[in-house]
């Protein structure tokens, strides 16, 4: 398992797609509180210190994971299936189970890397132009690490439901539109439905898709963490096992 | 210990109204060099596609190194190299870091079999140079090398040769032969070029429509293979009453070239040749001839068709 492990690592970091997203996360990541400080400097307006900006703007990475999952998805892993690699992969004599879990450990490694850019760099760079200041009143001092912790939790969340659709489709177009959608359309298609099936609000109220905006509340109340913290275990779990169904079932070709 | 490497029993596969196997009895001796003759969507991918792992059957069993559950076979097919439909290559990667991708997923100990590979090959010079900008004949050669990466017992070779020179050909054949010679690797392979398995094989499998229409050995084939004199003469039509009136038989074809393929006559062609002669023929062309492979498999199948 290790090695196999390794083998994802390894071909992550000669991933161009992966490369590339980084790059562009981090230039976003740089280029957004930069407008930002210009606008306010230009308009006489206070600049934010970089714990207000984290507290403020964490909500915004939400779009950067969807969007590196539905992307990696498609380049890194479904282009395995169209390039015909995956035939090497699948007959290397490996239990498929384990070829499932390497891969998703990989590619979360990959989308939690990218998940953690914008909101450490673009602090960074907001502390570098205007100091770090506090965190705001009533804030919990464990306010950075847990927002942090919690992201790679999420990003992990997503990814392995983003690992499970790469698998059922396997074409790097069909795969990159359908996350996008999903991811995008989620929340909206489940608070509608919930409206006529209740059952389907609860669902979504303990699903990652609604805890993921909850990651950065200023305050929890008592019992929201270990529900921020057993809902993309679960989803990580469920996802996984799906998954590892799907592609042992899977005739590659 | 099984004197098979491989042997399919009934292996059956059926996709949506169509018949892609049709319970093929298949046996692969260990030390072998088995040619897997048959058209284009005869089944002979995607009874290497069942072997390999990536497809399942719908029907019948394999036993592969005498393992036929499940998890057994996959632990088989750690003794297994193969190139399926073209080599399964990372196109962004070198050829060094295609073969360490490989290294890796097979948990092979130590770096030195990636520049053995490459020696083995002749890509040792390709440096930083991308797969996706190789030919496609040093992507073949890249498949072979992380298909020996390992040290198989085992090698699936589907179309190896498509897309090399003739000089790569060449020396893929002698490769291959070499590895089966030193190692004794046993090797199962598909070609459309039936002249050059014929150069390499020692066993045949014929399959067409799903069907294993016949095994059989180098030197069974030989023996099969009808054996003629071909003749030239300056009257066809007169060499044929010849052959017909003196010699006493009929087992013979005029081609439309004029040519006269005589059946049973190989072992004498003195007697052929002064028959002729005293009739006052002139002969222009007189050798003894072999049908081959190909001649051999159209025969087999009944008619044409594209290998």
């Amino acid at each position: 398992m290790y090695n196999l492990i390794r083998a994802e690592l390894f071909k992550l970091r000669k991933d161009r797609s992966f490369r590339v997203l980084l790059l562009i996360t981090a230039v976003l990541s740089l280029a957004y509180p930069l407008l930002y400080y210009m606008d306010n400097k230009s308009g006489g307006k206070p600049q934010f210190t970089g714990a207000e900006f984290l507290v403020k703007f964490m909500f915004s990475n939400g779009y950067v994971i969807k969007f590196s999952i539905a992307a990696l998805a498609g380049f890194f892993i479904a282009s395995e299936y169209t390039t015909g690699a995956m035939k090497i992969i699948a007959s290397s004599g490996n239990d498929r189970g384990r070829l499932y879990a390497a891969k998703l450990v990989g590619f979360s490694a990959g989308v939690m890397l990218i998940s953690l850019i914008f909101p450490l760099l673009s602090m960074a760079e907001v502390s570098i132009l205007s100091g770090f200041g506090q965190l705001p009143e009533g804030v919990d001092p464990f306010f950075i690490p847990r927002v942090l912790g919690l992201t790679l939790l999420y990003t992990a969340g997503y990814a392995a439901i983003g690992v499970l659709f790469t698998a059922v489709f396997t074409e790097s177009g069909k795969t990159i539109s359908f996350l996008m959608i999903f991811f995008l359309m989620i929340d909206m298609v489940l608070g509608g439905l919930g409206e006529y099936i209740p059952f389907l609000t609860t669902v979504y109220n303990y699903s990652v898709f609604k805890l993921l905006g909850d990651i950065g509340k200023i305050q929890l109340d008592s019992g929201e963490l270990p529900v921020l913290l057993l809902v993309p275990l679960l989803t990580i779990g469920v996802a996984g096992l799906l998954g590892i169904l799907v592609y042992r079932k899977k005739e590659i070709k | 210990m099984s004197e098979y490497v491989l042997q399919t029993n009934q292996l059956s596969k059926r996709f949506k109204g169509s018949v892609a196997l049709d319970k093929v009895n298949l046996s692969i001796r260990k030390g072998s060099i088995y040619g897997f003759i048959g058209q284009n969507g005869a089944g002979k991918s995607t009874l290497m596609r069942i072997v390999t792992g990536l497809a399942f059957p719908s029907d019948g069993t394999i036993e592969l190194f005498g393992a036929s559950a499940e998890r057994e076979l996959t632990q088989a097919r750690k003794r297994m190299g193969l190139i399926i439909e073209g080599p399964s290559l990372f196109p962004h990667m070198t050829a060094s870091e295609n073969l360490e991708v490989n290294r890796l997923l097979r948990g092979i100990p130590g770096r030195d079999c990636v520049s053995r590979m490459l020696e083995l090959v002749g890509l040792q010079g390709t440096g930083r140079k991308k797969v996706k900008n190789f030919s496609l004949g040093m992507k073949q050669r890249l498949g072979l090398a992380i298909a020996m990466l390992s040290d198989p017992e085992f090698l699936i070779l589907d179309e190896p040769t498509n897309g090399l020179d003739p000089m790569s050909v060449i020396e893929m054949r002698e490769l291959l032969k070499r590895l089966n010679q030193e190692r004794g690797l046993t090797i199962l392979i598909s070609s459309h070029i039936l002249s050059e398995l014929h150069l390499l094989a020692s066993h045949y499998g014929i399959i067409h429509h799903g069907k294993l229409l016949e095994q059989l050995t180098a030197q069974e084939l030989h023996d099969k293979c009808q054996h003629y004199v071909h003749i030239k003469a300056d009257h066809p039509d007169r060499a044929a009453m010849v052959i017909q009136s003196v010699l006493g038989t009929s087992d013979f074809e005029v081609m439309p070239d004029g040519v006269i393929k005589l059946y049973g006559y190989r072992e004498q062609p003195g007697k052929v040749s002064s028959a002729l002669f005293s009739a006052g023929l002139t002969i222009e062309e007189f050798m003894p001839m072999g049908e081959d492979l190909e001649s051999y498999y159209m025969k087999r199948i009944g008619g044409g068709g594209d290998v």
